[in-house]
């Protein structure tokens, strides 16, 4: 079907050219002026890598391993979430270990190992779900480029230290198990 | 500047021309860069965007991009210059010169300033003292050369989009000509003359010839974008339809001249446009003003109507080209016309 176009009669003003551009022309300088007189962080646009947008609360971005009070590990090495993760993209080691004591809510196994290939992984959310000790969450840090891949495959200390950097808690673990993954800068 | 002239062996005269050629030509080319700085910046606050601001001086220091036009400058001159092998040759390394010289020899007849009187010897401030014979026709067959910047630019380079580009572009300039001519010749009957330092002067006596002839002005001031190639009428470059248009196979400091050309000419245009219609460098209310005050108000004036091109340009989109030709045959060539005729009527009657 064909578009029956509207045909628009212009006023004699509007045809005269000069009467429409000083409108637009107005206009444009309005937007000069509130654009020029607005602080710069109040601006639309966000100059990305002097300013971050806070990430909303459900983002799913980089995983935290979560620690006890202590700094303990919280996971318990049940490969829940490696079993649940579509992306496989988790790889668990366990390990057993015996300093008991009550805030780690006598367990005996922990991950020697853990290991997330961040290339892989599709940020679904589905190890944080599968989770049964909450030990494993998906947070706001989404700055995940590396120069090689092996940067990307993220060991324990990793996903554990990331977020404690930004949340203002101490890092507390050994140098970084896998050797390409030292030169990543911790962002604060 | 006698002492100068002792020094140097040279006559007073000889001193101060070359002493104003380096002021005229010199702040032409140093405003340039800051001008594309203004354009860039400018258009971004209308487009509520921030625009180019990452550039750091000496990795340091901001300055609201202003680091920006000088990567520029470091960039053209550093790139590697490339002369298409089916250009012409010799043309395409001229093309740069021919659009760039135009542009800043137009600026020599205006005055900035009040002419003064120095140890009993007059000075101008102008290039081209007044009472050179030329006077306003100077300007205009400067602008009529600066076709020839573009034509050349865009035949030598061989290339279907440049000689679109540069085609229409001579086109409209040549036909917007017209208009912009008949719209300065009604200027010249009420002044009885042509020379800049009359015109300023009539205006000081009678009013700005922006009150006086209002319409006159309107087309002179349209003929002017059209004659700086300037949106919305920039058809020698409309990317959007012919890449570059006629500087498409440019690069490195050939490219930057013939922007700087650009730049140049709507520099020169603006003064052309303070000079005739907006009292050149008088101050208004003050018919007697220091000498500094009015390089001072000639300059807000320069700098209002530099920004004028700006905004213009980034309220207006393109015209389409048959609508171009349109308005420079049927629309400013009838009105100058008609500005004209009136002015001769009005002053036939004595008024």
């Amino acid at each position: 079907m064909a578009v029956l176009v509207k045909k628009v009669e212009l006023s004699l003003l509007d045809r005269s050219y000069v009467w429409p551009i000083a409108k637009g022309m107005v206009i444009t300088l309005r937007h000069f002026l509130k654009q020029i007189t607005t602080p710069t962080n109040k601006r639309f646009t966000i100059q990305y890598p002097d300013m971050k947008k806070p990430m909303p609360a459900g983002y799913r971005g980089l995983h935290e391993l979560k620690r006890f009070e202590d700094g303990a590990i919280k996971c318990v090495a049940c490969f829940m979430c490696q079993e649940a993760c579509p992306a496989r993209c988790i790889s668990i080691e366990a390990e057993e270990f015996s300093e008991l004591n009550f805030t780690q809510g006598f367990e005996e196994k922990r991950p020697s190992v853990f290991k997330i290939d961040m290339l892989r992984c599709i940020y679904c959310g589905m190890c944080e779900e599968a989770c049964p000790k909450d030990a494993i969450w998906l947070r706001g840090e989404y700055e995940l480029a590396a120069y090689d891949r092996l940067s990307l495959n993220y060991g324990k200390w990793d996903l554990m230290n990331t977020y404690a950097g930004l949340d203002g808690k101490l890092q507390v673990g050994p140098a970084q198990e896998s050797p390409a993954t030292a030169s990543r800068p911790v962002s604060a | 500047m006698e002492t100068l002239a002792h020094l140097t062996g040279m006559s007073v005269v000889t001193i101060w021309t070359l002493l104003k050629v380096l002021l005229v030509f010199g702040f032409i080319m140093a405003v340039a860069p800051p001008y594309t700085w203004v354009e860039r910046r400018g258009s971004a606050m209308m487009q509520d965007r921030i625009g180019p601001n990452r550039a750091l001086l000496f990795g340091k220091w901001q300055i609201l991009g202003l680091g920006h036009a000088l990567a520029d400058g470091i960039k053209f001159f550093f790139k590697e210059d490339i002369v298409p092998p089916h250009a012409t040759k010799r043309l395409f390394w001229l093309a740069p010169l021919l659009a760039f010289v135009p542009a800043l020899m137009g600026f020599a007849i205006i005055p900035f300033g009040r002419s003064f009187v120095y140890q009993g010897s007059m000075y101008h401030l102008s290039l081209l003292d007044p009472g050179n014979g030329m006077g306003m026709l100077y300007p205009l067959a400067i602008g009529a050369v600066a076709v020839y910047g573009i034509l050349v630019a865009a035949w030598s380079s061989n290339n279907k989009w440049s000689i679109l580009g540069g085609m229409r572009s001579s086109a409209q300039m040549v036909s917007y000509e017209i208009g912009l001519s008949l719209a300065v010749i009604a200027v010249f009957m009420k002044v009885g003359g042509y020379d800049p330092a009359d015109i300023i002067k009539d205006q000081m006596a009678v009013g700005w010839f922006v009150w006086r002839q209002p319409l006159g002005f309107l087309v002179f001031f349209t003929c002017m974008f059209a004659e700086s190639n300037r949106l919305p009428f920039d058809f020698a470059e409309g990317e959007a339809e012919i890449v570059a248009g006629f500087h498409t196979e440019f690069g490195s400091m050939k490219f930057g001249l013939l922007g700087l050309a650009e730049y140049a000419h709507m520099i020169t245009a603006s003064g052309l446009i303070t000079t005739l219609y907006f009292g050149g460098w008088s101050v208004p209310f003050m018919p007697d003003a220091p000498v500094l005050l009015t390089i001072l108000a000639f300059m807000v004036k320069l700098l209002f109507f530099m920004w004028v091109f700006v905004w213009v340009r980034w309220t207006l989109p393109r015209f389409r080209y048959d609508q171009l030709m349109f308005l420079g045959w049927k629309v400013m060539l009838p009105l100058s016309m008609a500005n004209l005729i009136f002015n001769a009527w009005l002053m036939s009657r004595g008024g």
